[in-house]
């Protein structure tokens, strides 16, 4: 009954913007954001997947503090590859400028493989390219040895990886639907998995979700790890407290005039 | 001005609409900016070739027979349904991460493996992983936009088959078959082509042999008794694992027999196309 009378009293206001970061009006437009990206993980659920099998898992993650913690976590990882250094470091960015990360991994591709003999992984006419490589006994993987030399610890069944990419394309064209803005990273999806998200998974993918007046993820200037929205405030905030309190007068008795207006006077 | 009646003008169309779905695969994002994606189209007479290859894979995968049935039907009924060929450049890795997904330690051994090793699977490989991803985000976008154009459609590893026997798509070592129409309801699913096409002892056979717990009985002994008829009991019928000669025989006689067979017989017509 009192849901009731509450639907009766159904009116509100809510002002959204995305000035200032994470004021109430920026958390709102944020909240939208946040159901896009379930929306897009709903369609990652619906994928075109190898024999119907059911093998994805996803997690959202939002708010400075998660975003910022892998954020960080990709700046690590950037270091510890040339070939990753400079792109990772400028996804790192993107991260803090994004509304909500969706990981999507596979539960299945390290574990529980097709066994369809399809060779993508080896190119071979069979698993075995899979299964002389990992742990197992009469196909059965032992996962428990989670060490890897590698980030990822592979070999992984490519053929459950493709189904992965279904997942993460039908995520992006559900966010291209909905009108916001998403890509799909390597770099989120090792950082997240090395972090602990979808920790049943082989291999994780990050899927940054924004929703703002510029596309996070396009159109970056070079050093864009230097030179950034965040960075470009941080500096205002150092450079123009200086060039302020170089300036002495009491503006209640005199405020410098340009020069024909001195004169007037 | 105009008036379009009958049903041809729509099956002509699924050929613009395939066009227009190869837009959105070339427009899918990807991870790594750097995979080669392509695409064709084929429909018509030119899948008799495809068709006829599958005919006699159809004949031991029943996955395959179910895709070859409703292709060959479709197309003799003259609403040939129009495949879109996706494929992608992934057995070499120009992206220097080291990741190890493939399974080898750098990208170098990976392209030393596949320069030496590779080439030998049904779908190709072996396959950087994250070049995967992009192709599969590709093919993802061409089913979606399939749905968006309401157009009955199933990705399909079969007739993908056919795509790489053939060598479709001469650049590409991972290739998926989108098939694409006729123009009404139900085509790929609950698939009314295969209506009389498999028996009920073949579909109950089916689960017997794919989903046996299903008609196991007590397990106690360690060697249970299965309900594979309604009077299980009289007599009794086990389960026994062991190897098939037979079956290795008929898979070999296809794969290495009539399927060769049909390839050189097309494979010249195919290879042309791509000469000009």
């Amino acid at each position: 009954m009192k849901r009731y009378v509450e639907d009766l009293d159904f009116q509100g206001r809510e002002r959204i913007s995305e000035w200032t970061p994470y004021s109430a009006q920026d958390v709102r437009r944020k909240k939208g954001a946040l159901e896009a990206a379930r929306l897009m993980v709903n369609s990652a659920l619906t994928a075109p997947f190898a024999g119907g099998v059911a093998q994805i898992e996803a997690e959202l993650i939002y708010g400075q503090d998660n975003l910022e913690e892998l954020a960080r976590k990709i700046e690590e990882i950037a270091h510890t590859n040339p070939a990753w250094k400079e792109p990772f470091l400028y996804e790192a960015v993107m991260v803090r400028d994004s509304d909500v990360i969706i990981l999507i991994g596979n539960t299945r591709c390290h574990e529980t493989p097709l066994d369809g003999g399809c060779g993508m992984c080896g190119g071979g006419l069979d698993c075995s390219y899979f299964y002389e490589k990992v742990e197992h006994r009469y196909g059965l993987v032992d996962i428990t040895d989670r060490r890897s030399e590698t980030i990822i610890k592979g070999p992984l069944c490519t053929a459950r990886v493709d189904d992965l990419g279904f997942a993460v394309g039908s995520a992006l064209w559900t966010a291209h639907t909905l009108m916001v803005d998403a890509r799909p990273f390597a770099s989120m999806g090792m950082a997240g998995q090395k972090l602990g998200y979808c920790p049943n998974s082989g291999i994780v993918v990050g899927v940054p979700v924004a929703a703002k007046s510029k596309n996070p993820y396009v159109d970056v200037n070079v050093d864009y790890h230097l030179i950034n929205m965040d960075k470009a405030l941080d500096n205002t905030r150092k450079i123009f407290m200086t060039a302020r309190l170089l300036r002495g007068f009491d503006y209640r008795k005199w405020i410098p005039k340009p020069a024909k207006e001195t004169e007037e006077d | 001005m105009g008036h379009l009646t009958g049903k041809e003008y729509l099956v002509d169309h699924v050929v613009e609409i395939a066009k227009n779905i190869c837009l959105a695969v070339h427009k899918a994002p990807t991870i790594t900016g750097k995979t080669k994606i392509e695409t064709e189209i084929i429909w018509g007479d030119d899948l008799l070739p495809i068709i006829e290859v599958l005919e006699p894979i159809a004949k031991a995968v029943r996955y395959v027979q179910w895709d070859y049935e409703t292709i060959k039907s479709c197309y003799e009924k003259g609403e040939s349904p129009v495949i879109i060929g996706i494929g992608a450049k992934v057995d070499r890795s120009n992206l220097g991460w080291n990741c190890g997904a493939c399974g080898q330690p750098t990208c170098k051994d990976f392209n030393n493996y596949a320069k030496d090793l590779g080439g030998g699977g049904q779908l190709g490989g072996p396959s950087c992983n994250w070049k995967i991803l992009d192709f599969a985000i590709a093919a993802d976008w061409a089913c979606a936009s399939a749905w968006q154009y309401r157009v009955d459609n199933r990705i399909m590893g079969s007739a993908a088959f056919g795509l790489q026997a053939f060598n479709y798509l001469p650049d590409c070592n991972v290739k998926l078959a989108l098939a694409l129409g006729p123009p009404r309801d139900m085509v790929y699913y609950s698939r009314e082509e295969m209506h009389r096409k498999i028996t009920y002892e073949e579909e109950k056979q089916d689960m017997l042999h794919t989903v046996p717990t299903m008609f196991t009985c007590f397990p106690g002994p360690g060697n249970p008794m299965y309900k594979s008829k309604n009077d299980w009991w009289a007599p009794p019928e086990y389960m026994n694992v062991e190897y098939s000669e037979e079956s290795m025989d008929a898979l070999d006689t296809i794969l290495y027999e009539e399927v060769p067979e049909i390839i050189v017989k097309h494979a010249d017509a195919v290879a042309a196309r791509y000469k000009k």
